[in-house]
């Protein structure tokens, strides 16, 4: 058995946690443009785009040897929550004999949920699997420390690119972790690495932080959004987004009573824009942008997958409350057309409106 | 010797140059179309600007705007690249000082800014259809056997209301077709796409937004008096079409280099007019790095690589 899963954002957390349990991994490669075409070609051509990348990355890894897929579910509307069934048909269709194993929400159908991990540890101690839990989640929490720290220095980076290279160095040192000793080791060189990066002094006035926020797959996954956190670096702007991993985690695997759970109160804020769970991360995306707004933020970056139900109701409810909070949001749909200068030249305007908005409070 | 700066929109379809004097009063325009080849043209632009400036001013400052702007920008040493967007905020704040709402139709996009106070404050821009556009514009003209720069005088003799479908430019060819096989005249015909066109583009871009009067019309598409009536007629307000309505873009973006070496007290990157007697040479190759093999382009002067895009990861473009 050789399992592997949807590349999204950083994959060594997953490959992580299912190599300590003990099993063989065909870690699946970054999306390309070769795989998005493959995924394309094999989907539905009114799916959104996630289902289509995922797709592609499934095969490339089904030729890689794989031949069970692990992935999560969902729930409400969206689609996302069918893509399970749809892509093992399409892929059984092409002639592939793999199994899949969707992980949905643990609070929701919890038998479910414990019938899937099951097969997950099946060769495993429990004290086992407490400690390779224990430790991933460490590990999911760490990189993302490291991750929010490079997306503030690279804004003011001396050195173009040197802040993504520093991240790649950290996140490779982590791959080798085995157990909690090594893993405070590796946080000292980390911390080492990040304060090492030089960076240019930006007054505080002129600093710009700008929030990205949407749908998982497209806020994480930077080879399908044209690299959005280092361009706006490059234009100087900080840059926060609405998902990590490790809050991911916390809101679908820890049990309720152990949590802070930020996921809650991110929802709450969402509550007066869209009163329901829609399904997707809908109520999540407005919820953050109330969130962004109260933590001082100078803008937000709405990504959509092209054709998202979720994202498009509340992309619908943006203008009204860009209005009402006075804040200034930007929607981009991405698919696989890249029409990169396009939306580069939109960023461009962006960022301009928040300096000169910026720059006119400063004065007044 | 008097101070002038440059402005260069490279779009699409056209190419505007302009070049401002520190009023910012016009001293020289050109406005031609491109014909896909950005290099050359404005190679053509610029010696026309070298006769007619004669030798009595002197550029001091060079911006580029609209989808060329990097290779333009790279080729003439401009001082200021900037997105198209800025670039008409700009020149339409400059003229018509208390503009609310400035609708820009080019060839390949349109775009809508919304100012308040003398600064943008949003915008939106044409996402996947071109729908309304000068370029099918141009191509409905030609299967009518109008010339483009007759199609609004048509519009106006129109006098029968025909409903045409504006959402897709495919199909609002198969609806005019089907409207022709009616019986209707060439000009309600030419009537009823102008205001399909209008529908389409307010609905399309100003979907969730409030428009505000006064109201600019500009871009190529302005000059349509067609387009500019449906617009009244949809709006019931007037629109404003200023003067230099095609060229704004090149306007904005020299005023923005103006202010820009006013500012920083720097000397002009302009490389001077022998920049068209230099061969740029783009070529491309596909990287074979990693599996996403792009298509890198590179631009040589004297075998001397000037410049890099195109590839993902800025392998080739942060070597610069």
């Amino acid at each position: 058995m050789k399992m592997t899963f949807p590349h999204m954002g950083n994959p060594i957390i997953y490959k992580k946690l299912i190599e300590l349990l003990g099993h063989e991994i065909v870690c699946p490669n970054k999306p390309t443009k070769k795989t998005i075409e493959l995924g394309v070609k094999h989907s539905p051509e009114f799916a959104c785009f996630p289902m289509k990348a995922i797709m592609g990355t499934y095969i490339e890894s089904l030729e890689r040897g794989a031949d069970v897929i692990v992935t999560s579910g969902g729930h409400g509307p969206c689609r996302a929550g069918f893509y399970g069934e749809v892509h093992k048909k399409i892929l059984n269709n092409m002639g592939y004999d793999v199994e899949f194993i969707v992980f949905d929400s643990i609070h929701k159908d919890f038998k479910g949920f414990m019938k899937n991990m099951m097969k997950l540890v099946k060769h495993s101690s429990l004290l086992k699997v407490y400690k390779s839990f224990r430790l991933v989640y460490k590990i999911t929490k760490d990189i993302d420390y490291f991750e929010k720290i490079i997306q503030t220095k690279r804004a003011y980076e001396i050195n173009k690119g040197e802040c993504s290279k520093a991240l790649q160095e950290i996140i490779s040192l982590y791959d080798k972790v085995q157990d909690h000793k090594e893993l405070e080791k590796i946080k000292k060189t980390s911390e080492y690495i990040v304060d090492n990066i030089p960076i240019k002094y930006v007054e505080e006035d002129h600093k710009i932080r700008i929030g990205i926020v949407g749908e998982i797959y497209v806020v994480m996954e930077s080879s399908v959004n044209m690299k959005i956190e280092e361009v706006l670096a490059s234009l100087g702007c900080e840059v926060r987004r609405s998902h990590y991993l490790s809050d991911w985690a916390e809101h679908n695997i820890v049990p309720k009573i152990f949590r802070h759970d930020r996921e809650e109160e991110i929802l709450k804020k969402g509550e007066p824009y869209i009163e329901v769970q829609i399904g997707g991360h809908a109520k999540e995306t407005l919820g953050h942008i109330v969130d962004y707004k109260e933590k001082g933020l100078d803008g937000i970056i709405h990504l959509l997958p092209f054709g998202c139900l979720p994202e498009l109701v509340s992309q619908s409810i943006i203008p009204r409350m860009s209005r009402e909070i006075d804040m200034p949001i930007l929607s981009i749909a991405l698919d696989e057309q890249s029409g990169l200068s396009n939306n580069l030249t939109r960023i461009e305007a962006f960022v301009d409106i928040i300096k000169t908005k910026k720059k006119r409070k400063i004065v007044s | 010797m008097k101070k002038v700066y440059l402005g260069v929109d490279i779009g699409s379809v056209s190419i505007n140059l302009v070049a401002i004097d520190y009023n910012n009063e016009i001293i020289f325009k050109e406005y031609s179309r491109s014909n896909g080849q950005p290099l050359i043209s404005t190679k053509k632009a610029l010696l026309n600007l070298k006769d007619k400036l004669d030798g009595n001013y002197e550029i001091c400052g060079v911006g580029t705007t609209g989808s060329g702007r990097q290779l333009i920008g790279m080729m003439l040493g401009a001082d200021v690249v900037k997105n198209e967007i800025t670039a008409h905020a700009t020149a339409t704040m400059n003229y018509v000082k208390d503009a609310r709402t400035i609708f820009e139709i080019g060839g390949q996009d349109s775009k809508m800014i919304f100012l308040k106070d003398g600064f943008i404050t949003d915008f939106a821009m044409n996402t996947v259809c071109a729908a309304g556009t000068g370029s099918f514009l141009d191509h409905q003209a030609e299967r009518l056997g109008v010339p483009i720069e007759e199609f609004g005088d048509h519009a106006r003799k129109a006098n029968r209301n025909v409903r045409i479908a504006g959402r897709c430019t495919v199909f609002a060819e198969s609806d005019m077709i089907s409207k022709q096989q009616f019986g209707f005249s060439k000009e309600d015909i030419i009537n009823g796409l102008c205001e399909a066109l209008v529908r389409n583009y307010l609905s399309n871009l100003g979907r969730g937004k409030k428009l505000e009067p006064p109201y600019v019309f500009q871009g190529g598409v302005a000059a349509n008096n067609g387009i500019k009536d449906a617009f009244e007629r949809e709006l019931g307000a007037k629109v404003f079409v200023p003067e230099n309505f095609h060229v704004m873009g090149a306007l904005g973006v020299a005023i923005l280099a103006k202010e820009f070496i006013y500012e920083t007290k720097r000397k002009t990157n302009f490389r001077g007019f022998e920049t068209a007697n230099i061969d740029f040479v783009p070529t491309t190759f596909e990287c074979s790095g990693c599996s996403n093999v792009c298509e890198v382009i590179k631009v040589e002067v004297n075998k001397e690589v000037v410049a890099m895009w195109g590839d993902k990861c800025g392998k080739w473009t942060n070597s610069f």
